[in-house]
């Protein structure tokens, strides 16, 4: 805490932003930075708890030491900020632009205070902005350097997928010293993080330069490898002393109405990996191009995902974008079931949500229509949440104009076929790969970790159980560990009753 | 018993242990709003318990009722322990660590070794020694016997009539703060201002007990001849203390101690003469009151918030630690003051300002003509000579206040919040 009073003195202030007509004529971050007396206020803000909830119980997953960086950056000491947050978490830049910052609805400056009449509550400190300044920072200043292990312990082990969980065991794998491939089945490596997220919310250099240092490190990188298509999974199992599968929750929810089939009609993933290919200079045939320009374009779902494609859509020049959700919208300010420090279930709005389109929640989409092959009408209605389950709602029909429409209703499970089923793993209830207390899977030396096995989540809890796998992958090989556990252990549903390890 | 109670079991455990009264207090804090920030001694306690800022008091939301509603879940707790053990009250409970299961609580491994059985003991009596707190028997001090009841008599006519009174008395060292109950009936009849300077004057012959004349009220004045215990003029509150050696003593006053450590302990206001030298921690958290003594041991001056304090001779080491107030002048001269002062919150000066001169001359002949000490009298006739020897101890951020005080219009009035940042 640089300074007592500084959650008095200073307001919060987030890191600034283009200007919406900007920045939707390109593909560039909407982020901008603070200048340096500004981020010293921020981060002055920390209240340096005794008791810090932003990396315990319901903050940070990867149990990062905010209130040490805080005070480093308070001190305009930005290279041992940088080394306490490299000590938690392997890629600050990714989470300081692309987390929910569970850590901030955490923070005790921004709890509420339950007076016997009304609610108050301050705002909390801005960590994920600062977050994001002192990795952006090390960048710049050339800090963040490739740190290869000086000992080749000789063991080796394979990680199937190259996602944020993927890349997060890796890396701590090798600079644990030992020998790791990565298989990556598409042309990037990087996952969601790559292909998934769209450039303005996290450029690709910036996932680039990770791949890039983690390559110097001695980490190898298979892309174009389909584990389970290009080679029996099972051969893996031979030729390394560990697996580690992070191959994410990839299975999208699909809509089973009438129309489904018809052109026009995509999952948000098709839409946004093939945006990230085009940016990065991939031609994409014609036929195949998904293009929201000039096009109404209807978005089921209302998370995250939704949110990139309506941003996308945006920046293709989509005449008019809706987005609806099938439940209700969630209340302006925490309901009284839901308090500090839970994770708050209130209305969440991104940056594509400033730059235009229209929200509706209470809407299921019962068939789509078309001519001629190709979708032209969504047909709906607004349901209510009687008794948990979603009821038509009689005379709230309706059918509109729709050229595209973008499926992104959640991820279900991992594919089950090719790797999965050569393999021979057992599953939990939800489909996802069954693992125990120490991410072991049903098959021997076979670990698994990320999407994959917890199901759809954030990326930083994918760091978290990256590192946390890598431990238990290191524990495996060699009977001993250094590398310390995440603060908070990953809980999965099938481990619901004894949640505090 | 005390420490870390939260939950009426701790309370049961207590009793059993031997406990008739439990102490809990974090856990009431928590329950009307603290979240243990650890903040509460930088006044930026941000739900508004530990601290003075008046925006952040705001904040706080605790209710006398949510504290109410703890200690009863309590009780209520220790109420079914209780039930479940067979006890129908606390005081049959106290002291049954027979009905204590210890074993689970023990076997840990930093416990190996150690011998519990004189805590665990359960005394042999017979049923007729009370083995808990029977509330018959009333504790007795004494108070009847203090000798302050004999000059509260006596002083009869200037506590009743505001007339001068003045006698001598014999006292010894079991005499017990002096002066206190005295103090007490001046401040019942006349305040905070108390009784015009020098309505009662007592002149006293001996070695005082301990505190002597704590909490002496205004228009009191003491002059003691002999020596004082521990605590002399603890929380002094306005009346004046002189004490010297007796006539007959051989020794040179100011290379002797005559009182005790911890002298003025939170002084507010008064004045003490000290024909001496003083021990440890003098003036320590005084916070108004001025002093001269003729030598001082370690600590001196340690959080002194106000007053004035005058050391004419030697000082131990760590001289004005966490001194944030008043201020204080030593006559250094041997010149190797500035090794024993802890300089971490003040600065040393030498006596520039004439106000300052006029104060240490004034102070230093009060002195004089209450104690009738040497040194004093050397200094004085010496003056011009003697000054330059005096070191002034100024806290740094005391200095910057009356700087910024001085700014203030005259007509101004400075409330407490204007210091509350």
């Amino acid at each position: 805490m640089g300074k007592p009073t500084g959650f008095i003195d200073f307001a919060r202030v987030p890191l600034p932003k283009r200007a919406v007509p900007e920045r939707v004529r390109d593909w560039q971050e909407f982020l901008l930075d603070w200048d340096p007396q500004e981020a010293r206020h921020q981060a002055g803000r920390c209240m340096n708890c005794a008791v810090p909830m932003c990396h315990s119980y319901t903050g940070c997953p990867l149990g990062n030491i905010i209130p040490d960086w805080n005070d480093f950056v308070y001190q305009d000491r930005w290279d041992k900020a940088l080394i306490s947050l490299h000590s938690t978490n392997n890629f600050p830049e990714f989470t300081g632009r692309i987390c929910p910052a569970p850590c901030e609805a955490a923070c005790i400056v921004g709890r509420p205070r339950h007076y016997t009449d009304h609610v108050e509550a301050d705002d909390p400190v801005t960590i994920e902005y600062i977050e994001k300044s002192i990795a952006d920072r090390g960048w710049q200043e050339g800090w963040i350097e490739p740190e290869p292990p000086l000992v080749r312990t000789g063991k080796s082990v394979a990680v199937v997928g190259s996602g944020p969980a993927g890349m997060a065991a890796a890396q701590q794998l090798n600079r644990t010293g030992h020998w790791v491939t990565v298989y990556e089945r598409s042309e990037y490596i990087g996952g969601l993080l790559r292909l998934g997220i769209p450039d303005f919310k996290l450029e690709k250099g910036v996932v680039q330069r990770r791949v890039d240092q983690m390559e110097a490190e001695g980490v190898k990188f298979e892309a174009n490898t389909d584990v389970g298509k290009d080679f029996d999974a099972n051969d893996l199992l031979d030729r390394y002393d560990a697996v580690c599968l992070t191959g994410g929750s990839t299975q999208a929810r699909d809509l089973p109405v009438p129309g489904r089939e018809l052109d026009g009609v995509h999952f948000a993933m098709e839409y946004l990996t093939q945006q990230n290919r085009v940016n990065s200079g991939y031609e994409v045939d014609s036929g195949i191009r998904i293009n929201a320009k000039g096009k109404r374009v209807v978005i089921l779902g209302g998370g995250d995902t939704g949110a990139d494609c309506l941003g996308t859509a945006h920046r293709q020049g989509a005449e008019e974008v809706y987005q609806f959700e099938i439940m209700p919208e969630p209340p302006a300010d925490r309901a009284g079931d839901n308090p500090w420090p839970q994770w708050p279930l209130v209305l969440r709005s991104s940056s594509a949500h400033e730059e235009g389109g229209v929200r509706d929640y209470n809407i299921v989409t019962t068939n789509l229509t078309g001519s001629n092959g190709t979708v032209k009408k969504l047909h709906g209605s607004s349901v209510s949440w009687g008794n948990g389950q979603p009821e038509s709602v009689p005379g709230t029909e309706f059918e509109m104009d729709a050229d595209l429409v973008l499926l992104a209703m959640g991820f279900l499970h991992p594919e089950h076929g090719g790797m999965l089923e050569q393999l021979d793993l057992d599953l939990d209830q939800r489909g996802n790969v069954l693992v125990d207390d120490e991410m072991r899977t049903s098959v021997a030396k076979v670990f698994s970790a990320g999407d994959m096995s917890r199901g759809q989540s954030l990326v930083v809890w994918a760091i978290a159980e990256g590192r946390d796998v890598a431990r238990c992958i290191d524990q495996y090989l060699m009977g001993v560990t250094s590398l310390r556990p995440v603060l908070r252990r990953p809980v999965r549903p099938q481990q619901a009753g004894h949640v505090w390890k | 018993m005390d420490g870390g109670f939260r939950t009426g079991r701790d309370v049961v455990i207590g009793a059993l242990l031997g406990a008739d009264e439990f102490g809990i207090a974090t856990a009431a804090l928590v329950s009307a709003g603290c979240i243990l920030m650890r903040k509460c001694h930088l006044n930026t306690c941000p739900v508004g318990i530990a601290t003075q800022d008046p925006d952040l008091r705001e904040k706080f939301t605790g209710l006398p009722e949510h504290v109410v509603n703890y200690l009863f879940m309590v009780a209520e707790e220790a109420r079914v322990h209780m039930a479940a053990l067979g006890f129908r009250s606390i005081n049959e409970m106290v002291g049954r660590v027979d009905r204590l299961d210890t074993a689970q609580a023990i076997d840990h491994w930093k416990a190996r070794g150690l011998d519990f059985s004189a805590l665990l003991h359960r005394p042999d009596v017979p049923e007729s020694i009370a083995t808990h707190f029977v509330p018959d028997h009333k504790q007795d001090h004494g108070i009847q016997h203090a000798i302050d009841n004999t000059i509260i008599e006596r002083c009869a006519d200037a506590l009743q009539k505001a007339r001068p009174v003045k006698f001598a008395l014999d006292i010894g060292n079991q005499n017990r703060t002096l002066g206190t109950m005295l103090s007490n009936q001046v401040a019942k009849r006349y305040g905070e201002d108390g009784l015009p300077e020098d309505t009662i004057e007592l002149d006293l012959r001996g070695s005082a007990g301990q505190s002597f004349a704590a909490f002496l009220s205004p228009g009191i004045s003491f002059r003691l001849q002999g020596d004082a215990n521990d605590y002399f003029c603890k929380g002094l509150s306005g009346g004046k203390v002189a004490i010297v050696p007796p006539d007959a003593a051989t020794f040179t006053p100011e290379e002797n101690t005559i009182v005790g450590n911890v002298g003025l302990y939170g002084a507010t206001a008064g004045k003490v003469f000290i024909r001496g030298i003083a021990g440890e921690r003098f003036c320590v958290r005084n916070s108004g009151a001025e002093a001269v003594v003729e030598g001082v041991g370690d600590h001196g001056c340690e959080y002194m918030t106000g007053g004035r304090v005058i050391v004419l001779g030697p000082t131990g080491r760590n001289f004005a630690a966490g001194m944030s107030g008043g201020e204080a002048y030593v006559l250094d001269e041997k010149g190797d003051f500035s090794s024993l002062c802890n300089t971490e919150m003040v600065a040393l000066e030498s006596v520039k300002s004439q106000e300052d001169r006029d104060s240490l001359h004034r102070l230093l002949s009060e002195h004089l003509s209450n104690t009738g000490s040497a040194n004093a009298e050397r200094v004085l006739s010496n003056w011009d000579a003697m000054l330059p020897k005096f070191v002034k101890i100024m806290p740094h951020d005391y200095k910057r206040a009356l700087a910024e005080n001085a700014k203030l219009p005259l007509s101004t009035d400075v409330s407490l919040d204007d210091f509350s940042r």
